[in-house]
């Protein structure tokens, strides 16, 4: 990859269809490579946090682009491209970590924030009861790319601003649809990393996050009901833009918000559920994903996202649910927001078991959580969500295999007498272990004898993480498989936001509580 | 951090570079440093600085943003560039307001030098020393301090200019017990690091895991509620939006088209306000779009006083912009009472320190779900009988601080929603409440 700064003004200049680049952004760009080398800063930020002392230390050069159109109704609402660029250090000095980062990007800052770092690791050494340790990882130079088509940032704002007004205009041509409103935004991180053994990494991820909201109010009764879009963020460039049909959905969910106001009222009870991808990714991400963080696990997240109900002890041991359901994490699944070539301390993307055939077998770890558990190398999950942010234990892409068998919706519907098939994700809420949750959705539907039937709505399905996965007894095949995620996951003091996805096949679950949240007593 | 100086000059310069007929510009600059432990040991511990420009800009009523932290004056340049390139190509926007002209800001306080530069030591040495006292009484210590400097600065075509500074430190505690049966927290955070009792932050939350141990299970259903005020500032948010509301899309909309403007919706000795003067909690001076802010009644005594209405809004409907709100402050009528009186005027009910994962279920009723966490406790005759269990919650807020659901109010204070790690701020005080919803049990420490 050549100068950051160079590829943007490309991309800029390209988008806005801009013939010529104006003299002074030329000599800026010139003005910044000649001045910004990313390997000479590594070397001066690796070479003096070695010779203060530190056993290790990393650089990460980082810049971070956004895009994004708000929309509502037949207005467009903003318009804004941001980026950010700065460098972190990190250094390990006698068992203590220490960081410093800088939106200054000279050899002189690199120096005085390299100092920085080492002098909070000092500071913090001499009261530290539990030398950090790490394991090892491999040297590694290579520059590395996600998947993507069509580069969001090469295509012009004008096309995207009218594909958000034409899917306003779809949800709203359904009679009693009342309002819409519509976003797409595109990431861009361009990241460089360099440590004391001797990787040298380069890497450029694209996302994309397109979402919207139709809202139907009925003035006479003041009631009002809303249905969001049921696709997520991904890993891909501008051509998710152009190969899903926005528009088809667009027109569905205004229909379905409208038809959410006299959809009959859920009567709570057990029911058998069958859960659409669209929002058994979400119950994954929490009730599988956050439980299996080894951070957790091990106390370190207790002050604020919380433990968790596994501990290592149970490691092979607990029957997590039933045995058809296979968790894996995944750095590198296509289309996956966390899927990456390295993680932030230079240890490569890879895929790994968490649950087999029911039983917890697997951690996330990072390079100083591994030696914790006995393990002598990293799964990769060290991840910082700025050039500014500490990097610290976060999640991978994690993922319920599909049956081996080609089963369909139909299929799991079939066995089921008196259930409620869900589709997207709503309300999410669950406790600081893991066990307890609680989730809505975006629409709901009777099933009855094995026969889709009428739309229901204010249900939330609550369960305990290891019953609801033992319910679970039956899975879609691969071709019910689709992935989904979130592009700001919370973690982290200070907190810290992470894009991660999640595939699953549709599945079924047997006699699982059910909420009636319109109720007067929920 | 930018000086005012700077800060203007990098405004004045951004206005200077931009061709467009309005613009509005920002800079930010932060200072932000902290250290956070967990299982009696340090973590991770580090500083940021950091300086953003901001620029909106209209061209023929169309509008565009950028913003870049490289403030060079080439990056500045580009950020204007970039604005107006997507205010060229973007359509009308149909809810453009022209900038402000000059405005006066009242001064307020809330920036205090040292709170943003605490020394590495003296902060290694202060949270060492509730590592020890975790140690001394048994428990698992983790912990979050974190010290901020924030400066912002705008400026508008039309020739407002407003800068502030604020500073914030926060401590959190959490503490544990070795079998994971019990926990503890506490959290407070102020603008003045004096004023921040760190070693009562660590005391409070290894004495609610002390006294959290060997909790037992009690049936979900509605109990008579004391709630702290750690566990009130982490449930009650109020937001008082008049467009949502015209749209007939928020709690106070009723049919018609009506709203619930002038009724009483909370117990008659509650006040919801937006106060930037506050001396526990100054906030910025500055309301939305730039109106200066005023001190703002939402609920007085009770009754729902005013709605929040944007400068676009406002225009819409032939209303004022409304100067507020900055902040959120519950200010209480008549006599208060401390948690203690609380619990002796209780004869059976549950005492809650606090609240997690809180999320809108219903925004037709302002119904939220969530989680007790950290300490619950069971109360009969007047006592504290023992520990329970976790629950899960389905609660309106609007109910639960209705009339008649309001026994007892307790004095306001400075708190911090948990949530918010310390970063947010609000004076809350403790309530007892009749009726609370509790509809599941979690067996979560």
């Amino acid at each position: 990859m050549k100068s950051s700064r160079r590829n943007f003004l490309k991309a800029t200049g390209l988008a806005c269809g801009v013939a010529t680049i104006p003299a002074w952004v030329l000599e800026t760009e010139a003005a910044e490579a000649a001045a910004i080398n990313k390997t000479k800063l590594a070397d001066i930020a690796i070479s003096l946090a070695k010779k203060l002392g530190a056993s290790y230390a990393d650089i990460r050069i980082n810049r971070y682009r956004n895009e994004s159109i708000f929309t509502r109704e037949e207005r467009v609402q903003n318009v804004s491209r941001t980026q950010s660029f700065g460098f972190g250090v990190r250094v390990l000095v006698q068992g203590a970590w220490g960081f410093a980062a800088s939106h200054v990007v000279t050899p002189e800052s690199v120096r005085r924030i390299t100092e920085q770092a080492v002098e909070i690791a000092r500071a913090n050494a001499a009261f530290q009861r539990r030398p950090v340790e790490m394991v090892p990882a491999p040297k590694v130079v290579a520059k590395w790319k996600s998947s993507f088509e069509k580069d969001p940032f090469d295509v012009a704002i004008e096309p995207k601003v009218q594909f958000l007004l034409k899917l306003n205009e779809a949800a709203m041509k359904a009679k009693g649809a009342s309002f819409v409103t519509s976003s797409m935004s595109f990431q861009n991180e361009q990241k460089f990393y360099a440590s004391t053994d001797g990787s040298r990494i380069e890497q450029y991820i694209i996302r994309a996050n397109p979402s919207f909201t139709v809202t139907a109010v009925n003035r006479s009764t003041g009631d009002f009901q809303t249905r969001s879009s049921l696709q997520g963020p991904k890993c891909i460039g501008y051509e998710y833009m152009e190969k899903h049909p926005w528009l088809d959905e667009a027109t569905q969910a205004g229909e379905e918000a409208v038809a959410k106001l006299k959809a009959k009222p859920v009567e709570p009870g057990k029911y058998d559920l069958v859960i659409h991808p669209s929002n058994l990714w979400l119950t994954i991400h929490e009730s599988v994903g956050h439980s299996t963080e080894l951070d957790r696990a091990l106390l370190w997240e207790a002050n604020y996202a919380g433990t968790s109900f596994l501990t290592p002890d149970k490691t092979g041991k607990l029957q997590f649910g039933s045995t058809i359901c296979n968790f894996f994490a995944d750095r590198t699944q296509p289309e996956g927001c966390a899927t990456v070539g390295y993680d932030d301390e230079g240890v490569p993307g890879q895929r790994w078991d968490l649950v087999k055939d029911g039983l917890f077998v697997g951690w996330q770890t990072t390079r100083d959580l591994a030696p914790l558990v006995g393990q002598k190398k990293s799964y990769g999950c060290l991840h910082a969500d700025s050039w500014g942010s500490v990097p610290f234990p976060r999640m991978p892409n994690v993922s319920l295999a599909p049956a081996p068998v080609d089963a369909r919706l139909d299929d799991l519907l079939a066995d089921v007498t008196d259930g409620i098939l869900i589709y997207g994700n709503g309300s999410w809420s669950i406790d600081q272990q893991r066990y307890n949750f609680q989730f809505g959705g975006q629409t709901f539907w009777e099933i009855k004898k094995g026969k889709v039937g009428a739309m229901l709505r204010d249900v939330a399905y609550q369960s305990r993480t290891t019953d609801f996965w033992h319910s679970c007894d039956g899975l879609g095949g691969k071709a019910t498989y689709e992935i989904n995620g979130s592009a700001n996951d919370g973690k982290g003091e200070p907190g810290q936001s992470n894009a991660v996805s999640h595939g699953c096949p549709v599945a079924r679950f047997r006699q699982v509580n059910v909420l009636n949240t319109g109720a007067k007593k929920v | 951090m930018l000086t005012e100086k700077d800060s203007k000059a990098l405004c004045d310069k951004l206005l200077r570079f931009t061709k467009a007929d309005d613009a509005q510009v920002s800079v930010s600059s932060e200072d932000f440093s902290h250290l956070r432990f967990a299982a009696n040991a340090f973590t991770t511990s580090g500083r940021r600085e950091n300086a953003t420009a901001h620029v909106t800009v209209w061209i023929d009523k169309k509008r565009g943003a950028a913003s870049a932290n490289d403030i060079d004056d080439a990056s500045l340049n580009m950020a204007v560039e970039e604005a107006e390139r997507l205010a060229r190509i973007s359509p009308v926007d149909k809810e453009y307001i022209p900038t402000l002209g000059a405005q006066r800001y009242k001064p307020i306080g809330g920036f205090v030098e040292s709170t943003v530069n605490v020394p590495l030591t003296e902060r290694a040495r202060a949270i060492d020393a509730i590592i020890r006292d975790c140690e001394k009484s048994g428990v698992i210590g983790a912990g979050f301090h974190h010290s901020h400097g924030d400066a912002s600065a705008f400026a508008t075509k039309n020739g407002n200019f407003h800068y502030n500074r604020s500073s914030l430190v926060a401590l959190s505690v959490t503490a544990r017990t070795p079998d994971g049966g019990s926990s503890g927290y506490f959290l407070r955070n102020h603008f003045d690091v004096a004023k921040l009792d760190v070693s009562r932050i660590g005391r409070e939350a290894i004495q609610k895991a002390l006294t959290s141990r060997a909790p037992r299970t009690l049936e979900a259903g509605i109990y008579p509620v004391i709630l702290e005020a750690q566990a009130a500032d982490d449930l009650i948010r109020f937001g008082f939006d008049a467009r949502s509301t015209d749209e007939g899309r928020s709690p106070y909309s009723t049919t018609g088209g009506k709203s619930k403007l002038g009724e009483t919706i909370l117990d008659e000795r509650i006040s919801i306000v937006s106060d930037p003067w506050h001396p526990e909690l100054p906030t910025s001076p500055v309301a939305g779009d730039g109106v200066p802010a005023e001190k703002v009644y939402f609920v007085r005594g009770g009754v729902l006083e005013n709605f929040h209405y944007s400068r676009y809004w406002a225009k819409e409907k032939g209303k004022a912009p409304t100067p507020g709100p900055v902040n959120q402050i519950i200010e209480v009528a008549g006599p208060t009472a401390s948690v203690e009186e609380m619990i002796k005027a209780t004869e059976r009910g549950l005492l809650v320190s606090r609240f997690w994962y809180i999320r809108s279920v219903d925004p037709r009723t302002a119904l939220f779900t969530g989680l007790t966490r950290d300490g619950v406790w069971f109360i009969e005759n007047g006592k504290i009988q023992y520990p329970v269990r976790n629950f899960r919650f389905n609660q309106s807020v609007l109910e639960l601080l209705a009339p008649g659901n309001v026994e007892m109010i307790g004095p306001p204070e400075r708190t911090s929603s948990s949530e918010s790690q310390g970063r947010g701020a609000a004076i809350t005080p403790a309530f007892k409440v009749k009726q609370f919803h509790f509809s599941s049990q979690s067996e979560a420490v």
